[in-house]
């Protein structure tokens, strides 16, 4: 086993050297080299799985002093995951022409720092890491140059660093109070306290930086222009989307868990998920753009992995792990092949696309697959974690809830499944790339693997056993196909002819009105906290 | 009753540039504003865990009793750079910005970019 800095050091160091070889050598020796990634990943999880949690201080300073490294089970899961994508990634960009050095360096490096805010054990690095990933991510999002580019950009940019301004001083202020920042001595630390009141600052300020980072409701509308924006390669999306926002959720995961023994707010995040999960879809359903519309409904499959991550229930809880990893896989194909059809239709309006099936059989199978992942079809990995969260709230008006967004999500992608059927008005197949199809349909079929072997990958993943109860998880099944049902009906009443929510998308936020609902969302901690506490 | 001292000091300009970001329209405003907000976080950071009579830890401070609290200071050395950088990257954009939208303000420049869709 490799020491941990060493994976998330290595990715940094390749990206600079490539600069030194010819583009078409650098591209075959990034695949060998993501590779070797996948393999000393999977062996570090095998070794934290086979002997529990591996620690690392970097520097040979004493606990608590120094940088620590700290790989669980869950963290080296999301490693795992990471360069597994990342190979993914690589292979699918290996005969695109704006994969040029600059772009392999800045992707790599946002490798390297994932990695990395999987890895850190300590607050201020983990700050470090994403405000560097801000920067990394602003550069490849503009990588095409398009003309709205460098506004997109802008606008992330700079929402970013005031969310992480937010966090740093919240940092401080927990600092004074505990004088420590490494995670697990914080959580000693914590414990001690006798006084949560005089913790309701810090926590304020670092969960609205977190879900800011997570797209929780208020806070979300830099997300889709930023993972949905023209000008971004759709590797970066698929990347920002199935992967980065998960860091958000990760920091989000490790500061409750921490906070736990003083400060519970997992009330007030089942609710802000829910509510984001359905003014996620609604907005999703508003959009005629396809890259937008995927980017929408990751608003809003965060909301059901933050309902699943805060039910305060063994099942829900690794049900919702387990979407977190399964959206990761559905909507990186999902953006992949969304690039691909873009590229050979040259629009990315939703009504001009038809007829991919016949037209690129190879990306219409990908896409049909995952979308079947995504609305949870019996047998696909998104029923597995969605029945795993539900079942972790049955009996509450939850369980309800959960079932309107699924509907919604239905509802989202029958009208994005119809660019698939109809006739595409050209004659013969489109002939893409043969590397780029293997890579979505590899992933598309993971999707399906993910839902047969779905307990047995929980097991391995996350070391507990799950069991999928074949009474429920069938009464679970009907329920499906019903709102299938209803979502056709809904979808050919309501949206068929005229879409009737374009309304929506002519409110936006601009960065002030933006930067008002960030401190609006942490008065509204505060005060939260203050009446609870 | 609040004593004026650094730590009460950069909790106020914290929350001026908050005001700054949210009542300025004007893309500059909104970068000098956040570099505000750097700025008190890195007073905050100095000053929060300062004892009265502490002495910095520079150089040899074998003798003195008081030393200040090493950590926060080198914490925001890493900030002072990463603030600069972040400061250098948002003007550059900046630059660009106003190369192609030709206005500082967020509003006409969101109503630009939305017709160019």
């Amino acid at each position: 086993m490799i020491n941990l800095h060493w994976v998330i050091l290595l990715p940094i160091i390749l990206g600079t050297i490539v600069k030194l070889i010819s583009i078409k050598t650098a591209k075959k020796i990034m695949v060998l080299f993501q590779s070797a990634l996948l393999i000393s990943a999977t062996m570090i999880f095998i070794e934290v799985r086979k002997n529990g949690t591996v620690l690392e201080n970097i520097g040979g300073w004493p606990d608590t002093i120094g940088i620590t490294l700290r790989a669980d089970l869950l963290a080296s899961a999301m490693v795992l995951l990471t360069c597994f994508l990342f190979l993914a990634m690589v292979i699918f960009v290996h005969n695109k022409n704006y994969a040029d050095h600059l772009f392999f360096f800045l992707f790599l490096s946002l490798e390297s720092l994932i990695i990395g805010i999987f890895l850190s054990n300590d607050l201020f690095n983990i700050f470090v890491l994403i405000e560097a990933a801000t920067l990394i991510i602003t550069v490849l999002i503009m990588y095409k140059k398009a003309n709205v580019a460098i506004y997109d950009g802008m606008m992330y940019l700079l929402i970013n660093v005031v969310a992480m301004s937010f966090f740093l001083i919240g940092l401080g202020m927990l600092y004074k109070k505990i004088g420590v920042l490494d995670f697990y001595a914080l959580e000693t630390a914590l414990s001690q306290v006798k006084d949560p009141q005089s913790l309701i600052l810090p926590y304020a300020f670092m969960i609205t930086a977190v879900s800011l980072k997570a797209a929780l409701m208020p806070l979300f509308s830099w997300l889709p222009k930023a993972h949905g924006t023209p000008s971004a390669p759709s590797v970066v999306s698929a990347i920002l989307s199935g992967l980065y926002v998960k860091t958000g959720i990760y920091v989000f995961l490790r500061l409750q868990i921490a906070f736990s023994p003083l400060i519970d707010t997992s009330e007030l995040f089942v609710i802000l998920g829910l509510i984001t999960a359905i003014v996620g879809f609604i907005l999703a359903l508003a959009q005629k753009d396809i890259k937008l519309l995927l980017a929408y409904s990751t608003v809003s499959q965060i909301g059901v992995i933050m309902i699943g991550l805060n039910l305060d229930n063994p099942m829900a809880y690794w049900g919702g792990l387990y979407h977190l990893m399964n959206h990761a896989i559905f909507k990186s194909t999902l953006f992949l092949t969304a690039g691909m059809i873009i590229s050979e239709y040259q629009t990315r309006n939703l009504a001009e696309i038809n007829g991919v099936f016949k037209h690129m059989p190879a990306v219409g199978v990908a896409t049909i697959l995952s979308i079947l992942g995504i609305i949870g079809a019996p047998l696909f990995n998104g029923s597995i974690s969605k029945y795993l969260i539900a079942s972790g709230s049955s009996g509450t008006w939850i369980e309800s809830g959960l079932i309107l967004i699924n509907l919604g999500t239905i509802v989202v992608f029958i009208k994005y499944g119809q660019l698939l059927f109809g006739s595409s008005g050209k004659k013969e197949t489109a002939d893409s790339d043969i590397l780029e199809k293997a890579v979505v349909l590899t992933l598309s079929m993971l999707c399906f693997l993910g839902g047969i072997f779905g307990s047995e990958l929980i097991a391995i993943l996350f070391n507990v056993k799950l069991t999928v109860d074949r009474l429920s998880y069938s009464i679970k099944m009907l329920l499906f196909i019903g709102s299938i049902f209803l979502g056709i009906l809904i979808y050919r009443g309501l949206f068929k002819k005229t879409n009737r929510l374009a309304f929506i998308t002519s409110f936006e936020l601009g960065f002030n009105e933006i930067c008002l609902s960030i401190t609006l969302f942490f008065a509204f901690m505060v005060a939260y906290l203050k009446l609870t506490l | 009753m609040i004593s004026i001292n650094g730590e009460s000091i950069s909790i106020l300009l914290f929350f001026v540039g908050v005001h700054g970001l949210i009542a300025r329209r004007n893309i500059i405003k909104s970068i000098m504003s956040i570099s505000i907000m750097q700025v008190a976080i890195i007073l905050y950071f100095i000053s929060a865990n300062t004892a009265p009579g502490s002495v910095p830890p520079i150089g040899d401070v074998a003798q003195t009793l008081h030393v200040a609290d090493p950590l926060p200071q080198a914490l925001m050395i890493t900030d002072i750079v990463i603030g600069i950088g972040v400061t250098a990257a948002s003007l550059t954009m900046f630059i660009h910005l106003y190369h192609r939208f030709g206005s500082t303000n967020w509003q006409k420049v969101m109503k630009k970019r939305n017709h160019h869709d």
